[in-house]
């Protein structure tokens, strides 16, 4: 008996994945025609190889070595900022200028995106993984529990943007771990409402009555079936985060949360000019443009992807 | 269920929620030995150790956190927030209440600026499905929340302030909510420095206010209309597939009727409830881009509050902000009742 409804259950699998793969193929047919997600892709998949050869490109131990004789001198062709730009000692050329530490911008920012994107996976992941978990068991049992962790993710969600994580800074040190944790703090109730609704919809189809049938546990239930069948949604939302949680941790860093001056952190190269706005620009120009652009990708990519897939909006 | 048990029920975890979260803040704010000393504004350089533990013990913070946060309550239940270290020991609400109107003139400009620019960009958007038009409103609409907040702030005082001055061209000013040498010269009656100005019939002062509210108001106005922008489209797209609009259509009427007398009414609720949160959580003071204008409102205060450990202001701060965005979830669920007769509770 447990044999077959094991049969019972893997082709029920099998048609669940089929049925997955043919949407997929769908999908990357959609994603093909859509420009602004092929053009988000093309940059994403540019800023992850950046980060992945940042060391090859910029030695991590030379480029961010000091030298004050150096700062905030401006010596590219490329444009003149200031009436009052502090030129380069002869013989150099920094095509994006110096910081205040007569470091290479440039340099900077290639070391900088690596960390700003590793941060924010790890956020994303962990915010994604308590949101799964939380939300998939809050959807499948209902009842008591369902009601305490919506009202927990009510509080949570009722918080003004990002205090919550300036007072957990504030209290905890400013260590990137700490800064790290502040940001999940902040984004994992949004995962939790998420599954949770996923999950709800899911749980009322004809398929999981089958499954229950055929004698399946619950955790096997939502482990193996309703999880992935409730994955995109998720999927899209991450890949939306990822953006929107570089801004909020640069944007920690930039308010004065910065664990040292000299960290390469694109929030921090900016707020190394902050004093510096009108003489030196292009230290807060450059570091917030790169944020701009990587944020720009992921949410090109998401804003596409959940266009695609959403079957009402597709014609 | 009747639509009163319904805001009966809401209004009852209105109140569990605001509970949460002053215990969250109170707890985070007082319950580690790192936290902000709460009697900082009693304690001077000159007094000795035993002094300040006489203080500590005098005021009960040496209580355990439970306790303290009970009396707490019961002070706020009175009407007594404490006093505000960050203000030099000002009663907290005062500081708040005096603060208030500069964060409600700058949301309201901001909200006003986001719907007068991100519908349009969202009906164009879904009227023009799929084609140049629709891509580079898409665009526009990403790039906004894409944006850090802060850059796009020092960006725009780096344009609209500094270049200007350097090209000759008349300038905006980059910080405050009015200029120092006019400050002072209207009755605050509202505490919003453009009404004031209205009110006291005083023009030039008007103008400063408003002068100095472009800047802050149109970038916070950026970072947010790109989801006003999104939802409309999103929600025009799906309005212009119902049976009514093909019905309204094979009537004969013409584009500009169907567009605009239907089609758009409807889609509107969504981006409705969509502005009624993004109200909300404006009125919280966008913290970054008051910090960075200088713009003298709760959020800017907050920050400092952070700063300083002003553990008074902070959970004020958090209370009204959080009941600003409970409340308005809640009349958002209401109005939807009303303006779509097909939603039951």
């Amino acid at each position: 008996m447990k044999t077959l409804a094991r049969r019972a259950e893997t082709v029920a699998w099998e048609s669940e994945t089929k049925a997955r793969i043919a949407e997929l193929k769908y999908a990357f047919y959609l994603i093909r025609q859509n420009p602004l997600v092929l053009s988000g892709l093309v940059l994403v998949v540019f800023f992850i190889s950046l980060s992945l050869i940042a060391t090859l490109l910029v030695n991590p131990v030379d480029a961010v070595k000091l030298d004050f004789a150096r700062s905030y001198c401006w010596d590219s062709r490329l444009y003149s900022w200031t009436p009052q730009e502090a030129s380069c000692p002869t013989g150099t050329n920094y095509i994006l200028g110096t910081d205040g530490f007569g470091r290479d911008l440039l340099s900077m920012i290639i070391l900088a995106i690596p960390l700003d994107l590793s941060i924010a996976l790890v956020v994303v992941a962990i915010a994604t993984a308590i949101g799964v978990l939380l939300g998939s068991v809050a959807g499948w049992v209902g009842g008591k529990f369902d009601e305490a962790v919506l009202r927990v993710t009510d509080i949570f969600l009722s918080f003004p943007s990002m205090v919550l994580a300036l007072v957990f800074a504030a209290l905890f040190g400013h260590t990137i771990q700490t800064l790290t944790f502040a940001v999940v703090l902040v984004w994992w109730p949004t995962y939790v409402r998420l599954t949770r609704g996923q999950v709800l919809g899911e749980k009322e189809k004809p398929y999981v009555d089958a499954l229950k049938n055929l004698g399946a546990s619950p955790a096997r239930i939502v482990l193996f079936h309703i999880i992935p069948n409730s994955i995109y949604p998720v999927i899209v939302q991450m890949s939306l985060d990822i953006g929107g949680v570089i801004l909020n941790f640069s944007a920690l860093i930039f308010l004065g949360f910065s664990p040292s001056p000299t960290l390469p952190e694109l929030g921090n190269l900016a707020a190394d000019g902050i004093n510096r706005v009108f003489t030196a620009p292009w230290l807060i120009v450059f570091p917030g443009l790169t944020i701009l652009v990587i944020a720009l990708a992921f949410n090109f990519v998401g804003d596409g992807v959940r266009d695609i897939l959403d079957p009402r909006l597709r014609r | 269920m009747k639509i009163y048990e319904y805001v009966i029920r809401r209004l009852a975890l209105m109140i569990f929620v605001l509970f949460g979260v002053s215990a969250i803040v109170f707890y985070l704010a007082r319950g580690f030995p790192s936290a902000f000393a709460p009697w900082a504004q009693y304690v001077t350089s000159r007094m000795t150790a035993a002094q300040v533990q006489n203080i500590i013990h005098q005021h009960g913070f040496d209580q355990p956190l439970i306790t303290q946060y009970w009396y707490w309550l019961l002070d706020v239940f009175h009407g007594d927030w404490g006093y505000s270290n960050w203000a030099n020991g000002f009663p907290t609400f005062q500081v708040f209440s005096s603060r208030f109107p500069y964060t409600v003139e700058l949301t309201i400009a901001a909200v006003i600026l986001a719907l007068v620019i991100g519908i349009p960009l969202g009906i164009l958007s879904a009227m023009k499905n799929n084609t140049a038009a629709d891509h580079a409103a898409r665009i526009i609409a990403l790039a906004g929340y894409s944006t850090p907040a802060y850059w796009f702030a020092y960006i725009l005082q780096l344009f609209f302030f500094y270049y200007f001055y350097v090209w000759g061209l008349p300038n905006l000013p980059s910080s405050g909510a009015i200029s120092q040498n006019l400050s002072g010269t209207v009755p605050t009656l509202t505490g919003m420095p453009i009404l004031d100005g209205l009110i006291a019939g005083n023009w030039s002062y008007t103008a400063d206010g408003f002068a100095h509210l472009i800047l802050p108001a149109f970038s916070l106005a950026f970072i947010s209309l790109g989801y006003l922008a999104r939802i409309v489209r999103a929600s025009m797209l799906e309005v212009l597939r119902q049976d009514y609009i093909i019905m309204a259509r094979s009537k004969g009427l013409t584009e500009r009727v169907v567009i605009y007398r239907h089609a758009f009414r409807n889609a509107l609720i969504p981006a409705m409830t969509l502005t009624g949160l993004y109200i909300a959580g404006l009125l919280g003071g966008a913290i970054v881009t008051e910090t960075v204008f200088s713009w003298p409102g709760v959020g800017y205060i907050a920050l400092r509050a952070i700063f300083q450990g002003d553990s008074n202001f902070l959970l004020l701060y958090c209370l009204v902000t959080a009941l600003i965005i409970v409340v308005s979830n809640l009349v958002v669920d209401v109005m939807y009742a009303f303006l779509d007769p097909r939603i039951k509770y």
